[in-house]
């Protein structure tokens, strides 16, 4: 058995490493296929041609692709991406920090998420077909289809502008986190909150709920432990997942609220062509978005006796 | 339960932002992050060179012209055929970290742009023995002659009539020789990146904030402003929230795209807006070895159909102004003599049949980088399609379109030039200086002869004669060849905050300026 979970593990860490170098080459081959010189584009209105392939050359810009592909992987298996060509920077100096502020934003997106999303969708379970159940049922709704920068934008005018309690932008301390965590956080709150219900629902419905009922357990005791423990598998699984969507994802929000995060690198490394930062941050979503699936197939190994049974 | 620690929390960002406003500081906003304060390198944003270098030499506005006066040199003398400047350096003068400067640093300076594989080697490849420099054929630039410590000759390949205008432009910043040469990251860290200039790199978190804290060695008049924070925040509505709110000092509109949102600045808050006129030319360019653009008639229709003044007024809000040839107002040189073609639809068309051309057989691309100016392509490709042009807007991502320009093969496409030291030189040899310069633009102008005189002219010594000839090629260019088609130089405005007593921006009209030219009110001061 022991074994099998072992080989299991090592299948699905398998498949994890083929998904990235694949994705790795495929940015590689992408970004030199598409028309455009990067080095033109940092000169910006001065560039002349002489120029730009004095500087392409020192770059080493102008080696043969195999070569550069082959410095390219062998400095990604060291942390090495090279230099920013837009900041001047070794990348892995850039997206050190970057990560960070990330992690941290996503942490608290997630935190936001969850609290929010699993007490609306357990009071909507409870009081099923009431007032309540309509009013957070639409909440999540507006939470699942208000887009990301209009939620910002509206935490920005109500909290900042007019309330005057948080920074419209930027992170100088812990207090720059809370809206950009509130408006990540929003969306995912709300597609938590109806799986949370439904799954509570269905639980809530299940003959060993009447079992417990019978044996006197009160209705707390039956939501905590019986109902919301069965519940929460699907919902650990789309939290897990949801995570690394926060890591990897918060374009917008890191750039509307002028965060220098990892979403943010990545638009700027695209606007600017600037290829060893594009490669390497794309290479560091598609490992946490990879990891995050690996995380919740064994979570939900570790949660639901069956899966682990099955396996 | 969750009640107290969202009250603390509220109370705590109240605390923070409530002290936000640090006394002698200032807080401005971008949404470029320069890639590094190295001028060997850094050719599109000067934050770093104005505010933490010196020059020789500096351009300010005297009365709407461009005028070039001293910095750390204070006197200067050419010899009658051009060739050699002898300079006198202001004495006295300390870089931040307390070293003095001296001739050896102004040497190393200039030599250290021709051995760093820079963007900008074009002024001190003009020194003798720069080219040699340059390709590693010599060890030191062999034009720059040091006498003393505060006295230093020049000697040109060439003679350069606007060579000390060439001086004052920002990529010929002094930098410190002794740090510089054994720094491991200068242009990147701050303490390795020492200048004389009146404010000192306090902190760089590239895309986050760039810290400027006053040098306390400045030989010059001191600051009411002892630090300034630049942000990178590249959404233009939170910058404007940002400013509304009272987190920044001052706010470039530029940055707004929102015409709404400008208007309301420059209503709401009148007495805080500063206009600036950019020195800086924004022109439609008509590539001439597209089979109609070659064609002068079609040039000179196009010409005429477009209606600058329209475009001044009412997709500029007329915070600009029509120009009429390449030298931009303010520059030394401008020929405001100069009258472009009327507005004239029905000259156009009048001008396309004697061409042989009739209501949409004219077409071309017009060709627009993914960070262009798309209302104006529309409303110029909308006016010209009234005297059946069919100018057709092709959006390029902004690497592609830069190396169709530069391989010659963008059909035409609207630009603006901004001018970086105040000589004609700096746009007319940029774009019409020779053949392969001229193809670099996309243009490919295929008179020979006058980019040949473009090219000698900066050898002029005499200015009334080099002036006249600038003014005379450019009328040629303009007004018999058609060969670029002048629109307008914009005005860039400013917004400053209650904390702002005034603010002078910088002469060429860039978002970056002087902070030291940001005066702060009493109560604000340190």
């Amino acid at each position: 058995m022991k074994g099998s979970k072992a080989s299991n593990l090592l299948r699905r860490l398998l498949y994890a490493l083929i998904a990235i170098v694949g994705v790795a080459t495929l940015v590689f081959v992408l970004l030199r296929m598409v028309p455009g010189n990067p080095v033109a584009t940092l000169l910006g209105e001065h560039a002349d041609k002489e120029t730009v392939e004095r500087i392409s050359s020192s770059l080493g810009l102008d080696k043969p692709l195999p070569v550069q592909f082959a410095d390219y992987l062998l400095g990604a298996l060291r942390g090495d991406f090279g230099v920013s060509l837009t900041l001047g920077k070794p990348v892995a100096e850039l997206i050190g920090p970057a990560f960070v502020n990330t992690l941290w934003l996503a942490l608290a997106a997630a935190l936001v998420s969850w609290v929010v999303g699993i007490a609306c969708g357990l009071a909507a379970a409870i009081h099923k077909s009431t007032i309540i159940d309509r009013l957070f049922m639409g909440f999540s709704l507006l939470g699942v289809s208000l887009p990301v920068f209009m939620v910002a934008m509206l935490l920005q005018y109500v909290f900042a502008r007019y309330l005057h309690w948080l920074p419209v932008a930027g992170v100088t301390d812990w207090t720059g986190y809370i809206l950009p965590a509130i408006a990540l956080g929003w969306g995912s709150a709300g597609s938590i909150a109806r799986l949370v219900r439904s799954s509570v629902i269905e639980v809530l419905q299940q003959d060993y709920i009447d079992t417990a009922r019978a044996k006197g357990r009160t209705s707390t005791q039956i939501l905590v432990l019986h109902a919301l423990r069965n519940a929460m598998l699907p919902v650990i699984t789309l939290m897990a997942m949801q995570f690394s969507g926060l890591l990897s994802g918060a374009f917008i929000t890191e750039t509307i609220f002028s965060i220098n995060g990892i979403g943010r690198l990545a638009v700027q490394a695209i606007t600017g062509r600037d290829i060893p930062l594009l490669q390497a941050t794309t290479l560091l979503c598609t490992f946490v978005i990879v990891m995050g699936n690996l995380v919740a197939d064994l979570l939900y190994n570790v949660c639901d006796p069956r899966v682990r049974k099955e396996a | 339960m969750l009640v107290a620690p969202l009250c603390g929390l509220l109370a705590q960002g109240c605390a923070s932002q409530a002290d936000r406003a640090k006394r002698g500081s200032v807080v401005t906003a971008s949404a470029t992050e320069m890639s590094t304060m190295d001028m060997a390198h850094n050719d599109s944003v000067y934050w770093a060179q104005l505010n933490i270098f010196d020059r020789l030499f500096e351009t300010r506005m005297v009365d709407g012209q461009a005028t070039v006066v001293n910095s750390l040199c204070t006197d200067y003398r050419r010899s009658e055929d051009g060739l050699t400047y002898d300079f006198t350096l202001r004495e006295g003068v300390l870089f931040s970290n307390g070293d003095p400067l001296t001739s050896s640093d102004v040497c190393y300076s200039f030599s250290r742009l021709l051995t760093e594989a820079a963007a900008n080697t074009e002024i001190p490849l003009q020194i003798k023995g720069g080219e040699a420099l340059m390709k590693k054929e010599a060890d030191r630039l062999e034009g720059f002659r040091i006498k003393d410590n505060t006295h230093f000759s020049i000697v040109l390949e060439a003679p350069n009539g606007g060579f000390i205008a060439e001086l004052s432009s920002p990529a010929m910043s002094i930098v410190n020789e002794r740090v510089t040469r054994t720094a491991k990251n200068f242009g990147k860290e701050p303490t390795e990146t020492i200048g004389s200039g009146p404010y000192y790199a306090a902190e760089w978190v590239p895309n986050d904030h760039f810290t400027l804290r006053y040098n306390e060695h400045y030989w010059g008049e001191e600051p009411t402003v002892k630090e300034a924070v630049r942000r990178i925040i590249p959404d233009a509505s939170t910058q404007d929230l940002m400013f509304q709110n009272g987190e920044m000092d001052i706010i470039s509109l530029s940055e707004i795209d929102s015409l709404i949102v400008q208007r309301s600045y420059k209503t709401e808050r009148a007495s805080q807006i500063v206009h600036n006129q950019q020195i800086g030319m924004t022109f439609v360019a008509l590539n001439e070895t597209n089979r109609f653009l070659k064609d002068v008639r079609v040039r000179k229709a196009i010409c005429m159909a477009i209606d600058v003044n329209d475009i001044v007024h009412n997709l500029m809000c007329d915070d600009g102004m029509r120009q009429n040839g390449i030298i931009p107002t303010g520059i030394w040189g401008h020929n405001d003599k100069l009258e472009g073609p009327p507005f004239d639809p029905d000259g156009a068309r009048a001008l396309l049949a004697e061409a042989g051309y009739h209501d949409g057989d004219v077409s071309f691309e017009l060709a627009l980088s993914s960070n262009g100016p798309q209302l104006l392509y529309e409303t110029v490709s909308n006016q010209l399609s009234k005297i059946g042009v069919k100018a057709n807007i092709k959006v390029y991502d902004k690497a592609a379109f830069m190396e169709k320009r530069l391989a010659g093969e963008v059909e035409s496409f609207i630009g603006t030039w901004f001018m970086d030291y105040n000589d004609p030189a700096n746009i007319m040899a940029v774009f019409f200086g020779s053949p392969e310069r001229s193809k670099g633009r996309s243009i490919c102008y295929p008179n020979v002869d006058i980019m040949q005189r473009v090219s000698a002219a900066k050898h002029i010594v005499d200015d009334e004669r080099r002036k006249k000839e600038y003014q005379d090629l450019e009328r040629k260019i303009v007004i018999e060849d058609r060969a670029w088609i002048p629109l307008y130089e914009g005005t860039r405005l400013f917004c400053t905050g209650d904390r702002v007593e005034s603010f002078t921006p910088f002469w060429a009209g860039y978002e970056d300026f002087c902070v030291k030219d940001v005066v702060l009110k009493k109560e604000a001061r340190a």
